[in-house]
């Protein structure tokens, strides 16, 4: 019995400390200033929609949303598709060579991808990839290509040899072995792997910092770091950015709140 | 402060009709603000030298024949010739980089009225606050040739910029050398040519509440045993007395300036002093640098400060401030259109002090600074430098000039401007009649990472009741360890 | 067919990387040549940067501390809510809810709660009359760290119960069961069958969440950007201010191999220590 009261509430704590933050931030986005600090858990009077729309008016929101997107949709698929061949390769071929580059994707699992901060923006600059979104996207299938390849790699190798080698019989060609089997089974994998790699895109803001100063190339995180600096001293438009930059997150999160789960964890898992 | 409080309210009442039909006109047009409406002229002032604006014909406070004190049209300070009309350029797209997020929505009006009157041209502004910009602008400009138009902060700033080829050479622009008062075009000329017209004429001293002041009967301080003695009745008294934002590195070493200016004897002694600082040959444990982190550390003792100092940023300082909960905000004047933002009723109610933070005789009695140095990127592509300089050009009109300076509570360097219209730059004008030292902090001249920061960073922890002898000794080991890296 | 990866892989990642070593030996402004000055970047940060020092004692008592409580906390709340019940699936996805939000997203939510004179945290301490701890959380060098490391464990706790709960579905219900009829208590049944049975899991969780906290720029830059006095300054945060601030790439890049060098040795400390762990019981 006295298991049960610690248990639940304990429980009950942790999930107030997730909800409390997140409400006042929620209910901020409706209030004015002052209304946040004096009384930071009240519900708005009403549903004043005057924050968003200063928000939307500053032009800071459209086109930073279009740029996250187009990164991380173009990452995302980019990353996929060069990671499921890759993987697929890896996984068929046990070769010397197949042993070896396993081995160096591996190496970029073990060591974080900021370390690449300082030679990328070099290499960048040179090349003349800094405010580019093409830049990013390379960085970014660059820096999940091992994960992924990882991930997937794991996978195809539980897919039974036999399948593969009936196939090889009928004399179809790794080629349409991936094409034709291999991928739409790993549908599922793939779809994971996609909102597992999803948010690391939407939400990083190392490389965008170090690599993105022209404005109309700026991603979400970058701009509400600068609406940190703009709006220093008004909490509400900072709770504002902040629903209006998590809001599609969370619509996926509510959609696919399965895959969503599973393709975060898996990525832990695996990695 | 001899004003008797009847003509006081009344001429600050006639400011706040003008100022609000001022408001009204500049809303609708630009052009609006020609208009030669100079109310004050012939009212009563204060102080004698105080002074409206730097341009040339600045309302300036003076004695008339009968000896009272009147406001008066003088030629102060003149440019190199007849002020210039704006460039005109067709089309092209740039953008404007600064720090002044509190101007986004006047730059933005300026802007509007640049675009049509440049049919096919786009201004846009990119802005960082302002400690991330001191730290991160060069970074970040210098691999974006769009930054066709940039500000740059006096000293370190500007150096690195022009160190690194960014700076175009702008010595034979008439729109900069005959629209800009000569006097302020030092920080942006370098071996005798000009890279940058700085825009921005800055009094960097506190502001305090007058109001309040009037009503509890406070006097100003005028030395440091008064400064003390205030810190002491102010918070007797439940109030903040300084709200200094140390958390904030841009604008919680505001306050340094005026510690600085009366450290050394004379001013090319603490230049010495700073650059002996920043090349190594002396350390935070020199006299001259422990008797500034000691009276950090007895106002600190006093109760100057806000309790949790080190962790009271530039977010709260200017609200503690507008809702009367602070009495002195030691930041400047370009920090008074925060304040009226989070208080409007705050608006006429900021007056501004030299803080002088020695019993001696003061050798400077407040701080003074021509900073946002506009200049144009050399590295943008030839179209792009055109319509920078266009926009600059456009910046420089003291139409536009007046219009910025008035919003946003900052007087500019531009000739012909007039901000009476602002009640807030009014009240504040009395510093102008004062004996006033250029920035000082801004004569450190290294990246501010290697050196400034660090040196802020030991008064942070003197205010807050570190040991100093230990302290002074540990950070100079690490500006050591900063040159050698 | 992996050829195409292999080459943006070995261009963008691996060269980059390794390139660091040769950046490492130069001291560099950005702007003037490069000067070759061998491995005294390396040892000036050993025996002359307290800064260096102080963060690299700030990394690992971030990345400890995060590791234990991040740890700790989502084994006890998988052990809880290990039964697919609905009340317990809706609090799984409650806790897991922070994980979709971005580093900086956490990071302004985390600096208004903080703000130690008008944060709700504050707030809430005095109300209750607890008001020693209304501490001046992100302003004092006693604070910022903890500060920065409490908000990292509310960001991922939900994340790694998630993994737990699945490690810990999948042992066996008998083994329970044979406990039970021992009379053990619900302390003794986790010592001696939940522990050992979830210990390849906590070795994933460990070694995710220590990742985690070496990469933790994001959180860090945007809620102190290493202050007050450096007390919240953790590697990644320095190497990005010597570089873009301070203008010595050089010198950065040597720190960054010592960044690798760290990394890989806590991994493979970990991974030691959890297996040799796992192989005796």
């Amino acid at each position: 019995m006295r298991y049960q009261v610690i248990k639940n509430s304990l429980l009950a704590l942790f999930g107030v400390l997730i909800i409390v933050p997140c409400s006042i931030v929620v209910m901020g986005a409706f209030k004015s200033d002052a209304k946040i600090i004096s009384e930071p858990l009240a519900l708005p009077d009403q549903l004043n929609f005057e924050n968003f729309k200063r928000l939307f008016a500053s032009g800071r929101v459209w086109i930073p949303a279009k740029n996250s997107l187009i990164v991380s949709i173009s990452s995302v698929v980019i990353t996929l598709f060069l990671a499921s061949l890759a993987a697929f390769a890896l996984s068929r071929l046990i070769t010397v060579t197949g042993k070896v580059l396993f081995l160096l994707f591996s190496i970029g699992l073990a060591i974080p991808g900021q370390v690449n901060i300082i030679p990328i923006y070099l290499l960048f600059v040179k090349l003349h990839l800094t405010n580019s979104l093409l830049g990013l996207v390379l960085v970014n299938v660059a820096l999940t290509l091992p994960i992924s390849i990882f991930i997937l790699t794991t996978f195809f190798r539980e897919l039974p040899k036999e399948m593969f080698e009936v196939a090889n019989i009928d004399g179809a060609g790794l080629w349409r072995n991936y094409r034709s089997i291999a991928l739409p089974l790993a549908k599922p994998a793939v779809g994971a792997t996609a909102i597992f790699l999803f948010v690391i895109c939407w939400n990083d803001l190392l490389y965008p910092l170090m690599l993105i100063t022209q404005l109309d190339k700026k991603t979400l995180p970058l701009a509400m770091i600068d609406f940190r600096g703009e709006y220093l001293i008004q909490y509400n438009m900072i709770f504002t950015a902040i629903v209006v930059a998590s809001l599609p997150m969370i619509v996926m999160f509510l959609m696919f709140q399965r895959s969503f789960i599973a393709g975060l964890t898996q990525g832990a898992v695996k990695g | 402060m001899k004003i008797n409080n009847k003509s006081h309210s009344k001429l600050s009442f006639r400011l706040g009709v003008v100022a609000s039909v001022f408001a009204a006109l500049l809303a609708t047009s630009l052009a609006a603000v020609h208009a030669e409406t100079t109310p004050v002229l012939g009212q009563r002032c204060e102080n004698e030298g105080s002074n409206t604006g730097i341009s040339s014909t600045s309302l300036i406070c003076v004695k008339d024949k009968a000896g009272k004190l009147v406001w008066a049209r003088v030629k102060v300070n003149s440019s190199g010739g007849q002020p210039q009309p704006a460039i005109r350029v067709s089309g092209g797209t740039i953008e404007f980089h600064h720090w002044r997020g509190e101007d986004q929505a006047y730059f933005d009006k300026i802007i509007s009225q640049f675009q049509a009157a440049n049919p096919g041209t786009t201004v846009k502004q990119v802005i960082l606050d302002s400690t991330s910009y001191a730290n991160l602008a060069y970074s970040k400009i210098s691999t974006n040739p769009k930054a066709a138009i940039f500000a740059t902060m006096r000293g370190a700033q500007f150096k690195q910029f022009y160190d690194g080829g960014l700076l175009r050479d702008l010595s034979s622009e008439r729109f900069v050398t005959n629209n800009i008062v000569k006097s302020a075009l030092t920080p942006g000329i370098v071996d005798g040519k000009i890279y940058g017209a700085p825009y921005q004429a800055l009094f960097n001293n506190p502001l305090y509440n007058a109001d309040m002041f009037a009503k509890k009967g406070w006097k100003v301080p005028t030395n440091f045993t008064q400064v003390l003695a205030f810190c002491k009745t102010a918070k007797a008294a439940g109030v903040i007395p300084f709200a200094w934002p140390a958390a904030t590195r841009g604008n919680g070493g505001q306050i340094f300036n005026s510690f600085l200016m009366n450290s050394a004897p004379d001013i090319a002694t603490l230049t010495k002093n700073i650059a002996d600082l920043e090349a190594g040959t002396t350390d935070l444990t020199s006299t001259w640098f422990k008797g500034i982190a000691t009276k950090y550390q007895q106002m600190g003792d006093a109760g100057c400060f806000p309790p949790n100092v080190s962790g009271y940023n530039d977010t709260v300082a200017p609200s503690d401030f507008a809702l009367g909960k602070a009495a002195i905000y030691p930041c400047g004047t370009f920090c008074m259109a925060a304040v009226t933002k989070v208080n409007p009723d705050m608006a006429g109610k900021m007056k501004m002090m030299g803080l002088i933070l020695t019993d001696d005789k003061p050798i400077y009695e407040g701080i003074t600074n021509n900073t946002f140095i506009l200049s144009v990127n050399a590295k943008a592509s030839t179209k792009d430098q055109q319509v920078a300089r266009a926009f600059m050009s456009y910046l420089l009109q003291p139409s536009v000039a007046q219009y910025y300076g008035v919003a946003s509570s900052q007087h500019t360097s531009v000739v012909n401007a007039d901000y009476s219209a602002n009640v807030d730059l009014l009240n504040t004008s009395d510093i102008m009649g004062k004996k006033l030292l250029l920035a000082p902090r801004f004569l450190f001249l290294l990246p501010q990472a290697k050196v400034r920061d660090v040196v802020e960073d030991a008064l942070i922890a003197a205010a807050t009741g570190s040991n100093l002898t230990t302290m002074l000794a540990d950070k100079s080991k690490i500006i050591k360890q900063n040159l050698g890296k | 067919m992996a050829l195409p990866a292999f080459l943006i892989y070995g261009f963008l990642y691996l060269y980059p990387a390794l390139s660091n070593l040769l950046y490492a030996t130069r001291r560099w402004d950005g702007v003037n040549p490069p000067e070759n000055i061998g491995f005294r970047n390396f040892t000036y940060m050993f025996t002359n940067d307290d800064v260096f020092l102080k963060s690299i004692n700030n990394n690992l008592r971030f990345t400890l501390f995060v590791v234990f409580f991040q740890t700790a906390f989502s084994l006890m709340f998988a052990t809880f809510l290990v039964k697919n019940t609905k009340t317990n699936i809706a609090l799984r996805t409650i806790y897991f809810f922070p994980t979709i939000l971005s580093s900086v997203s956490v990071g302004l939510i985390w600096i208004s709660l903080y703000d130690s004179n008008y944060g709700f945290i504050n707030a809430l301490f005095k109300k209750v009359g607890l008001d020693f701890l209304a501490l001046n959380w992100l302003g004092d060098e006693k604070y910022a760290l903890l500060a920065v490391a409490i908000s990292q464990v509310w960001f991922h706790t939900g994340q790694m119960v998630v993994i737990y709960v699945a490690g810990l579905q999948q042992i066996p219900q008998e083994l329970y069961e044979a406990a039970d009829v021992d009379g053990a208590s619900r302390w003794q049944q986790f010592k001696s069958v939940t522990w050992p049975m979830a210990l390849p899991t906590t070795a994933v969780v460990v070694a995710y969440t220590t990742i985690q906290t070496f990469r933790a720029f994001d959180l860090v830059y945007t809620m102190t950007n290493g202050g007050p006095q450096n007390a919240s300054q953790i590697l990644v945060t320095l190497i990005y201010t010597n570089a873009f601030a301070g203008f010595s790439f050089g010198y950065a890049a040597a720190q960054t191999v010592i960044l690798v060098l760290m990394v890989l040795a806590i991994t493979w400390l970990q991974r030691r220590t959890l297996r040799l762990d796992y192989g005796v019981k």
